[in-house]
């Protein structure tokens, strides 16, 4: 009801704009809308019904139906609604309005869509190069169908680079990274800073791209996908995994065996279990703390061992295939899993006991990386650092899957919006995730693991998946194709949207608390990243002697 | 007269030879406690021994800056840190009271840390530079705190000879004193500052400054600075016992040098204990907590030289 | 007090104790699931093709020397350790072993070659009349893989209409 109720109010406002919606169940709506009055709709989304901005896509569909596609993904968290609004472009002129000036957080998805598909958000105010490298060709757009997957750029320049801002008055500027010993990924913040404050920073990323969503549409097929996606993160694996096999079998209308929702969903917590207790120690290591990190890394490792038993790997669990999982829970190791989470909670308890009431990791953590509520609706901030600030949201309650509208849990809500907030709510979600895995223990049901699918997926059906990611929400959308893969695969990782919101969060602070703050927000750059790589051997063959290399890390930059 | 001044010189090198033995030592005796305390192995007690012969084969790159300052930099901390040893009595007499006094040693504490600020001029970078402006303001902060100690001690016993101030002289008031107990606790609640451990080494926190000041540092001269940073803990912990912890050092050799090696070594325990279970401090929190304790030695000072 | 939850914390420290080993002198074992580098049975294996057709990393070619003799061989270069192979060999020939010390500076150590003899009919004396499923997708002009070259060549069945890939060898259908 509550799809057919929000097509309702779009169709009252817009009139014949709406050009055909697609309810394939209660809790996905996909509207499309003529290109004029996309940024209406939107706006009326965001602003007037109070929705959550997701994410943008851009899709050559040129081969299919003669037009490019831009989708917009909101999602109505009360009302367990993921709704997408998707518009035609023309193929000769691919230009579409942004919709940043009313939905700040579109920022970034905007300006990828410009540099891989080549659509022109008009009145963008910040339209420069966000995923590809700075020597890309202008012109050259990677997602593309007419762009071959292992097919090389001509005309790339090795020696462009990229435009920074101009500093404010009276800052000196201080990269950070892509090298510093904090960060385990490479990426760069230009920060500008005044004596010991940050005034501003510029961030130029995407240096971990690897052509994940081309080699999906054009190499690998819907089972070997999962295995690509699980590796598109470090840490949360598991959760792209099943994102992705769930955004499949929604578009194709599958339903897994309950079994395997069960296993799904035990998987998924055990992986929250060991990023959160990582991000506690992590935080710990930031701030010199190097106890504490040891501490919560050694009553972690039972989990990982537990994992590797289960599924044969203590991080790429490789679990899904499209109808199902691979691996089983045998009684023996459910005795054992529950071993381990009783000592992970005797364990635990002690440490975040003492931690709550230690000043010396307080005086470093509170008032430090604020984000308002203000800052999270309109950067769209999602995961402990929304609810850290406030703001109730989770997918497991708010757009279930697998498992979890059957199980009972607490949502853990903090207002400090600060550092010191999103370190309680992180650990208090442990006891949450050991809670769950308990009762999917005792409620398991037996049956099959997965589905045997004879017949090919059905072609052309959309699908979107959001799954509780420990950062957040992770949010994938499919459109199934033909040859046994999708046309196309968007994957949003959580840190997507959470790093647009460290500008905000860093500015007016020490710079001695930017590696805590940037550290809160728990970024996974790999997940961001996901996108384009090709590579890059220019056809300039340059062979740089070791004089020259030496020489070349020693000279100092301005 | 000759034959003092050879047997000054002498003592003065066996100083500076056993501080070079035994930091090494006792770094690696940090190291090792930590990690007991981290629930893992931990490196050798003489990993740091190794980890010096490490470093002086490798090759010596100069970058930076300004190459000549980056060599003067480092020679002249070690140099500084080995003259420190001549002048403190370790278990026995100071070998070379009749050359410098309370003074000198005050300058020379200085000089260490000007060092550190030279080693990141050396090297320009940003990020050296933003560790050299903490250490200045530490400095500023900090260095007043010891010379204190030291001026309480020659406030009470009249004279600034190191062998005088530098043997408990702090308590040697005629009534209880109020003036060495405050100096006590100013002194044990700053130690970790004066030997840049945690929660105080913000100069060089590796996970925010990528070491600062030493960032330019690689192969002999790295080895060369964290020599000196070694000798420094034992050096300032050679200091404290002295200063306020006189008690033992006074018995017969070779008991006395003994009790005055077991007291630093407990010294170094305890520093590793709050260096294993503290958070590092930001600059001005740091900042904040030194002009309180600097409040409190002034306070100290006064009642010195009201003979409390 | 922040000095009493110091000592509590260092007390949870001082009960665990030390629970790092001195890795590789004393090594933890692998549980029985775990999923180290595939080893290919050759007794077992019939040449079907499945586990080639199903890695997502593309580590496994085929390629058929002759008419009696096929060659299977497993790269190793980007292997995922993921099982696929495994789960879809039907003769399970392929076990995912314990090793995961495979650390080498010479690729043969990891690499697998399989030369597997196939028999020919007993009354015509030509490979069987029914195609396997490799010979079916080669009539459809996906796979011909390139041994010499490492290199698993994919071709789609545009490709296939623009130029023929298979050139010489008839295959009859009754």
């Amino acid at each position: 009801m509550v799809a057919r109720e929000k097509l309702n109010l779009l169709k009252g406002k817009f009139g014949a704009a709406v050009q055909r919606a697609d309810m394939p169940c209660d809790e996905r709506l996909f509207v499309f809308v003529e290109a004029s009055a996309l940024k209406a709709v939107c706006q009326y989304l965001f602003r007037d019904l109070d929705a959550r901005y997701v994410i943008s896509i851009g899709m050559d569909d040129r081969p299919f139906s003669g037009h490019f596609l831009v989708a917009h993904d909101f999602a109505f968290d009360r009302e367990h609604l993921l709704c997408s609004v998707l518009t035609h472009v023309p193929a000769d002129n691919p230009k579409v309005d942004s919709i940043t000036d009313v939905v700040p957080a579109a920022n970034w998805a905007e300006r990828e869509i410009y540099d891989l598909i080549g659509i022109e958000p008009v009145g963008h105010r910040y339209l420069k190069r966000l995923v590809l490298p700075d020597g890309w060709p202008d012109g050259v757009h990677p997602l593309r169908k007419d762009f071959a997957w292992n097919q090389v750029p001509e005309g790339f320049d090795d020696t462009k680079e990229f435009k920074f801002d101009e500093p404010p008055e009276g800052c000196t500027v201080v990269p950070f990274g892509p090298f510093h010993p904090t960060l385990d990924e490479p990426t760069h913040f230009r920060l500008y800073i005044e004596g010991e404050m940050v005034r501003g920073c510029e961030y130029r990323g995407f240096m971990v791209h690897r052509g994940i969503e081309k080699l999906a549409e054009s190499v690998l097929t819907y089972n070997e996908i999962p295995m690509m996606a699980e590796r598109i993160c470090g840490i949360c694996g598991c959760v792209h995994n099943v994102a992705y096999a769930q955004a499949v079998e929604s578009a194709a209308a599958i339903k897994p065996p309950p079994r395997a929702e069960y296993i799904r969903t035990i998987m998924l917590e055990i992986e929250r279990l060991h990023s959160h207790l990582l991000w506690v120690g992590l935080a710990c290591h930031i701030v010199g703390f190097d106890t504490m990190f040891m501490q919560s890394w050694r009553i972690r490792e039972p989990i990982m061992w537990i994992a590797e038993k289960i599924s044969g790997n203590r991080k790429t669990y490789a679990l899904c295939v499209i109808g199902g999982v691979r691996w089983d829970i045998t009684p023996e190791v459910k005795d054992e899993l529950r071993g381990v989470l009783d000592k992970l909670e005797a364990e635990w308890r002690p440490v975040v006991a003492a931690v709550s009431k230690d000043k010396n990791i307080q005086k470093r953590t509170r008032g430090v990386g604020v984000a308002d509520r203000n800052l999270v609706k309109n950067a769209g901030l999602v995961g402990p650092v929304a609810r850290a600030s406030g703001a109730d949201i989770d997918c497991r309650r708010d757009h279930p899957y697998a498992a979890y509208d059957r199980l009972d849990f607490k949502v853990i809500v903090e207002s400090g919006c600060d550092v010191w907030s999103r370190v309680l709510v992180r650990a208090n979600e442990v006891f949450e995730s050991i809670k769950i895995i308990r009762q999917c223990l005792e409620k398991m049901e037996d049956g099959p693991l997965h589905l045997s699918l004879k017949d090919e997926l059905p072609v052309g059906r959309f699908g979107l998946s959001s799954v509780e990611a420990p950062r957040g929400e992770s949010h994938h959308f499919v459109i199934t194709g033909e040859n046994n893969r999708p046309r196309r695969w968007r994957v949003r990782a959580p840190t997507y949207q959470n790093l647009q919101g460290i500008p905000a969060m860093i500015k007016d602070q020490q710079f001695a608390d930017m590696t805590i703050s940037l550290g809160s927000i728990d970024p996974c750059f790999s997940c961001t990243d996901r996108l384009e790589t090709i590579d890059l051997r220019s056809g300039v063959a340059k062979v740089w002697t070791q004089e020259e290399l030496i020489k070349l890390t020693r000279a100092k930059k301005a | 007269m000759h034959r003092n001044i050879i047997w000054m010189i002498l003592i003065g090198l066996a100083n500076v030879v056993i501080v070079l033995l035994v930091a090494p030592f006792f770094q690696g005796v940090l190291r090792k406690i930590t990690a007991l305390i981290q629930s893992r192995q931990g490196p050798p007690v003489w990993q740091p021994y190794f980890d010096l012969l490490k470093l002086l084969g490798k090759e010596d790159i100069e970058s930076g800056e300004s190459p000549l300052m980056q060599r003067f930099a480092v020679y002249l901390s070690l140099a500084t840190v080995l003259t420190i040893a001549c002048l403190v009595p370790m278990g026995c007499a100071a070998p070379m009271n009749a050359v410098g006094d309370v003074i000198l040693l005050i300058y020379l504490l200085t000089l260490c840390g000007i060092c550190t600020l030279l080693a990141g001029l050396a090297a320009g970078s940003t990020y050296s530079l933003l560790g050299i402006s903490r250490e200045m303001m530490t400095m500023i902060a900090l260095e007043p705190l010891f010379a204190i100690a030291l001026v309480v001690g020659a406030v009470h016993t009249h004279s600034f000879r190191l062998d005088t101030v530098l043997n408990g002289s702090v308590y040697a008031s005629a009534a209880f004193p109020w003036s060495g107990v405050i100096m006590l606790a100013v002194m044990l609640l700053s130690f970790q500052a004066f030997v840049q451990r945690v929660p105080f080494d913000i100069s060089e926190a590796e996970t925010e400054l990528m070491e600062g000041p030493l960032m330019e540092y690689s192969g002999p001269k790295l080895a060369l600075f964290k020599y000196a940073q070694m000798a420094k803990l034992v050096i300032y912990s050679a200091l404290f016992v002295t200063l306020f912890v006189p008690w033992g050092s006074s018995l017969v050799f070779p008991l006395g040098w003994l009790v005055f090696w077991a007291k630093v070594t407990g010294l170094v325990l305890f520093v590793t204990l709050v260096a294993a279970t503290h958070a590092r401090y930001r600059i001005d929190q740091a900042i904040r907590y030194f002009a309180g304790l600097l409040v409190l030695a002034l306070v100290a000072l006064v009642l010195a030289s009201y003979g409390y | 007090m922040s000095v009493l939850s110091k000592l509590k914390e260092t007390l949870v420290c001082l009960k665990a104790g030390r629970v790092t080993l001195p890795y590789p002198a004393q090594a933890r074992p692998v549980p029985e699931k775990f999923r180290g580098r595939p080893v290919f049975d050759v007794a077992k294996c019939t040449g079907c093709g499945g586990c080639a057709n199903n890695c997502p990393a593309r580590e496994i070619l085929l390629f058929d020397l002759c008419q009696e003799i096929r060659i299977l061989q497993y790269l190793g270069r980007r292997c995922t350790y993921c099982g696929r192979c495994a789960d879809v060999c039907p003769e399970k020939a392929i076990t995912m072993s314990h090793e995961f010390e495979t650390g080498t500076n010479s690729i043969g150590d990891i690499q697998q070659r399989l030369e597997l003899f196939m028999s020919t009919c007993q009354r015509c004396g030509r490979c069987f009349k029914e195609p396997s499923a490799l010979e079916q997708l080669k009539l459809k002009g996906y796979r011909l893989d390139d041994v010499a070259h490492e290199r698993w060549v994919f071709r789609s069945k545009s490709y296939l209409d623009t130029e023929p890939v298979v050139d010489d060898i008839k295959i009859e259908m009754d």
